[in-house]
């Protein structure tokens, strides 16, 4: 059963990348005074509330009865992953607009708003975008999820996911490198800004917001 | 002159084969191909008088394969399709053809998931991404980010609006760094993004050129979203402001390829070098770099070199009166005029036909005869025929 969970999480990881890459890589790279520590403290507070918010659909789920079918509602899902993109594109853009804007308009680099700087702190950006991010449910996911709640008892269920969640976790190893790599090429930190606001206004915009009102 | 008639007669056949015999010799192809011969010859020999000056040639032939290439890609569309807009049979069916600008989108996706995002003609065979994909790579070995200033069907609309005002009405020097950021940050964003939706992005949303290629029918309101981006990106980045700024603006900044181009260019065979000890520090070479490549901080500090972002279009080296900049091969420290002179005349010829200047403008010429050959005779086709009608 453990073997099972983590080779399921380890033959799907990719997935998972391919949603969390997009937030973290950017998020990371831009971080002002990187170091190994604080880093690896981001990716594992990101990973953490992630699992967070898997646990708590699951839970909904389960509650909700919609787990019964073994699969899940397209329509649902599609409408959770327009909520996840909105939510990471609002956090990135706070942490953006409150800590780390690429370019200041002033002298001491004045673009940051004041204001945001709480909510847009890196430590809280790290909660929400994975909180934000844990709302997509992918195939590999719901397998997970069906598979430890019909798995038997509550307690083998909850292992089976978090031996699938640690199956997952290798294909975050290398986010771990992201210190050394902007140690070495610094000119990355502001392109990684940049690309930062991309990412949350494309976040925000063009897969939250037009698909919620207009699609 | 020897090695200049030598090269010359290699286009030639080299042109002969791929422009009038691919075509049958018809009438349009053996236009093309004069055409084509007269701007190598005109380029080889006037390079001979003034160093850079073979920049204007290829502008010419940039321009009228952007344009040339638009009408035929416009023509088969309508007649394939009845329309320039892309159809649900033809998404479906993996009809839409594919694009040097979706590489750097696709490539993230294929090394992860195997499969190629771009619903190109990839039903069975991958045979056009494979052979874009090949084309990109042999190009990148030869030319690097040169494919942008000499082959890159899409270049010469900006090429063109960036030469029509005559006064540059913006200068955007100040602000190259900034520019060459935004640029790669939109490019990460590019792949990233494209990574996160299994699509290219890019193409969906953001590439000025659908205006002058195809594009999706606005028939919902994220549709009609998507055409006044592309309508308004095409208006400002491929018009407007090369217009203002004398500078391919799109290029420099938005497009994803050129930026993949820039990062991939450390592998090709020639460099554009500036020499530090002719450089009298005059800055001409970095108002006229339509790409931004030479900051005010690149003469002052001596680097040797332009930045990343350089397309070796070589304005710069028609722009230069100390003649301080040159291409030559990037893993050869010395310059070109302090190499020793052969004593022989065969040698001569020898040690010109291998210059990297006169290598580098053949190399990028044949491909842009290759590459432009099948699309321009079938535009110069249509030509005719509108013009006979």
């Amino acid at each position: 059963m453990i073997l099972e969970a983590i080779l399921l999480g380890l033959s799907t990881g990719t997935y998972c990348t391919m949603y969390c890459g997009p937030v973290l890589i950017p998020f990371l790279c831009g971080s002002e005074d990187l170091r190994y520590k604080r880093n690896a403290g981001l990716v594992g507070t990101f990973l953490g509330a992630r699992l967070v918010m898997y646990f708590i659909l699951g839970a909904v789920f389960a509650f909700l009865g919609l787990l019964v079918n073994e699969f899940a509602d397209p329509l649902m899902v599609r409408k959770l992953a327009v909520y996840a993109y909105i939510f990471s594109g609002l956090s990135l853009l706070f942490n953006s607009l409150g800590v780390k804007f690429p370019w200041g308009c002033g002298e001491n680099g004045g673009c940051k708003s004041p204001k945001l700087k709480r909510i847009g702190n890196d430590w809280v950006t790290a909660v929400f975008a994975g909180l934000a991010v844990g709302l997509h449910v992918c195939p590999p996911l719901w397998t997970a999820i069906v598979r430890s709640i019909f798995g038997g008892n509550d307690i083998s269920g909850l292992f089976y996911f978090v031996f699938f969640y640690i199956g997952t976790l290798p294909f975050f190893i290398p986010l771990l490198g992201i210190p050394f790599v902007t140690k070495h090429l610094p000119a990355l930190r502001r392109i990684a800004r940049v690309t930062q606001v991309l990412v949350s206004l494309y976040f925000l915009i063009f897969l939250g917001l037009i698909p919620l009102f207009f699609e | 002159m020897i090695s200049s008639l030598i090269l010359c007669l290699m286009m030639g056949i080299l042109i002969f084969f791929f422009v009038p015999l691919m075509s049958n010799f018809s009438i349009s192809s053996v236009i093309y191909a004069v055409f084509l011969m007269y701007l190598y010859v005109r380029m080889t020999f006037s390079e001979r008088k003034k160093p850079g000056s073979s920049a204007k040639y290829r502008s010419i032939f940039q321009i009228t394969f952007a344009v040339g290439f638009c009408i035929a890609f416009i023509a088969d569309l309508y007649a394939s399709r009845g329309s320039m807009a892309i159809t649900e049979g033809a998404m479906s069916s993996a009809e839409i053809p594919f694009c040097h600008i979706a590489i750097p989108q696709v490539l993230v996706p294929l090394l992860i998931t195997k499969n190629i995002i771009f619903p190109a003609r990839i039903a069975g065979h991958y045979a056009s991404v494979a052979s874009m994909l090949l084309i990109w790579l042999v190009c990148t070995i030869v030319l690097g980010r040169g494919w942008c200033s000499w082959v890159c069907f899409y270049g010469g609309w900006e090429e063109g609006f960036s030469k029509a005002g005559k006064k540059r009405r913006i200068n955007l020097l100040p602000k190259n760094k900034e520019i060459r950021e935004f640029s790669f940050g939109f490019f990460a964003f590019i792949v990233l993004a494209s990574l996160c939706e299994l699509a290219c992005t890019y193409c969906e949303w953001f590439c000025p050129f659908k205006l002058v290629t195809e594009f999706s029918p606005i028939d919902s309101i994220p549709s009609l979203i998507g055409a006044v981006m592309f309508i308004g990106l095409f208006l400002g980045l491929v018009v407007v402001m090369p217009i203002l700024t004398k500078r391919r603006t799109q290029c420099s900044a938005l497009c994803p390829f050129g930026a993949f181009a820039s990062l991939t260019d450390g592998i090709s065979m020639f460099k554009m070098k500036i020499d530090t000890d002719k450089c009298k520090g005059c800055m001409k070479c970095a108002q006229v770099c339509p790409f931004g490549a030479i900051d005010i901080k690149t003469i002052q500090d001596k680097k040797g070199s332009p930045e990343l972002t350089c397309a070796k279009c070589g304005e710069c080296v028609r722009a230069c009166p100390e003649k301080a900049i040159s291409i030559g091969f990037r893993f050869d420290h010395k310059c070109g005029s302090s190499a020793q002179k052969s004593k022989t005349k065969f040698g001569r010829v020898i040690q010109e036909l291998l210059e990297p200047a006169q290598l580098f403008r053949f190399a990028a010429f044949s491909f842009s005869v290759v590459m432009s050959s099948n699309f321009m005779t079938r535009a110069m086709n249509l030509i005719v025929r509108a013009i006979i009608k």
